[in-house]
């Protein structure tokens, strides 16, 4: 497993927004920032040894649950991006994070992405418990991350405001 | 605000809750863990809020004709079970919503051959000016078939899967 990256949030992931993510309106659809931040998501699972390794060796997956995606402003073909993450609650068998996209060089926020991922074993493609040593480094990080403040686009919930 | 749209609309659909939306799960969509990967959905969904668009008179031709956009703000999808490639997909949509520039929908997305319920997905839409890119009233026409489509919709019950908010509930 990767050594331990403590930063709060995690602050490991880079991507650049591609050509086949660009819809007919010019910028990068709707669907294609999930991929970004499924990818995103990726990097937070190899920190606890979760990631393409822990399917690969058939030892057990990880299914996402509930999503939340707030579009915060459009990024276009070859814009690089910076993505953070953030543990914001953890069980036994499940994780709850938030990610934050930012535009790498001008810094804007441009999504953000709540998600609640479960713990999937592989033979019996249904929930079971994080295994010891996954346990063991949510702990940590869910650690490292209870000081920051709650992101404000954290349990929304959707609706058009009446004015 | 657009008065009148350059172009002829479809038949409106008024049927409550709409169903007019199919779609197959395709390779590209299927993830290592050998099922459709959650960013596929809202694309699959995307494209259900689409039709529903094209219904309110909103398709190809109002962003080819330099009319306007309409730009997703906000979803939340419910992954209730998995898809796998080849899958039939039938959507059934709900407005919930609806106020000068957005609507509030509310979209169900059932494996098309088994019947069960695969996915669900709450979305705000807004109605885009073109050239300024920034939000603008809905076209005189769509804002009246959208008040069409409320007199059918708002009398449906409230999915109990909409307006969630997201955590472990303590046990």
């Amino acid at each position: 497993m990767i050594e331990l990256d403590l930063a709060a949030p995690l602050d490991r992931h880079r991507a650049t927004v591609l050509p086949e993510w660009i819809d007919w309106n010019g910028h990068m659809n709707v669907g294609f920032y999930v991929v970004a931040f499924d990818k995103a998501t990726d990097t937070l699972c190899e920190q606890f040894g979760c990631s393409w390794d822990y399917t690969r060796e058939k030892i057990g997956m990880t299914f996402v649950l509930e999503a939340h995606v707030t579009y915060d402003r459009e990024v276009k073909q070859g814009d690089p991006l910076r993505i953070t993450s953030q543990i914001l609650d953890h069980d036994a068998r499940r994780l709850h994070f938030i990610h934050a996209m930012y535009h790498a060089t001008e810094g804007y926020l441009a999504s953000t992405n709540e998600l609640m991922l479960m713990n999937i074993d592989y033979a019996t493609r249904r929930a079971a418990p994080w295994p010891d040593f996954a346990m063991e480094r949510i702990e940590k990080l869910a650690a490292a991350h209870k000081a920051l403040p709650r992101p404000k686009q954290a349990g929304r919930l959707i609706g058009i405001r009446k004015k | 605000m657009l008065d009148s749209l350059p172009y002829e609309l479809p038949e409106l659909v008024t049927r409550a809750p709409l169903d007019i939306h199919r779609s197959t799960v395709l390779p590209e969509w299927v993830d290592w863990n050998g099922h459709m990967n959650v960013a596929f959905y809202v694309l699959a969904f995307d494209q259900a809020s689409g039709a529903f668009m094209r219904n309110m008179g909103l398709g190809r031709p109002y962003v080819d004709g330099k009319l306007g956009m309409t730009f997703v703000l906000e979803t939340h999808v419910t992954y209730d079970r998995e898809m796998r490639q080849g899958a039939p997909m039938r959507f059934v949509t709900q407005l919930l919503e609806r106020d000068a520039k957005r609507v509030h929908l509310y979209h169900e997305m059932f494996h098309a051959a088994e019947g069960y319920l695969a996915a669900t997905n709450e979305v705000i839409v807004m109605n885009i000016d073109y050239a300024t890119r920034r939000s603008a009233r809905w076209p005189a026409p769509v804002a009246e078939r959208l008040e069409t489509l409320w007199q059918a919709h708002k009398n449906l019950k409230r999915p109990a899967k909409a307006g969630r908010v997201m955590g472990l509930a303590k046990t």
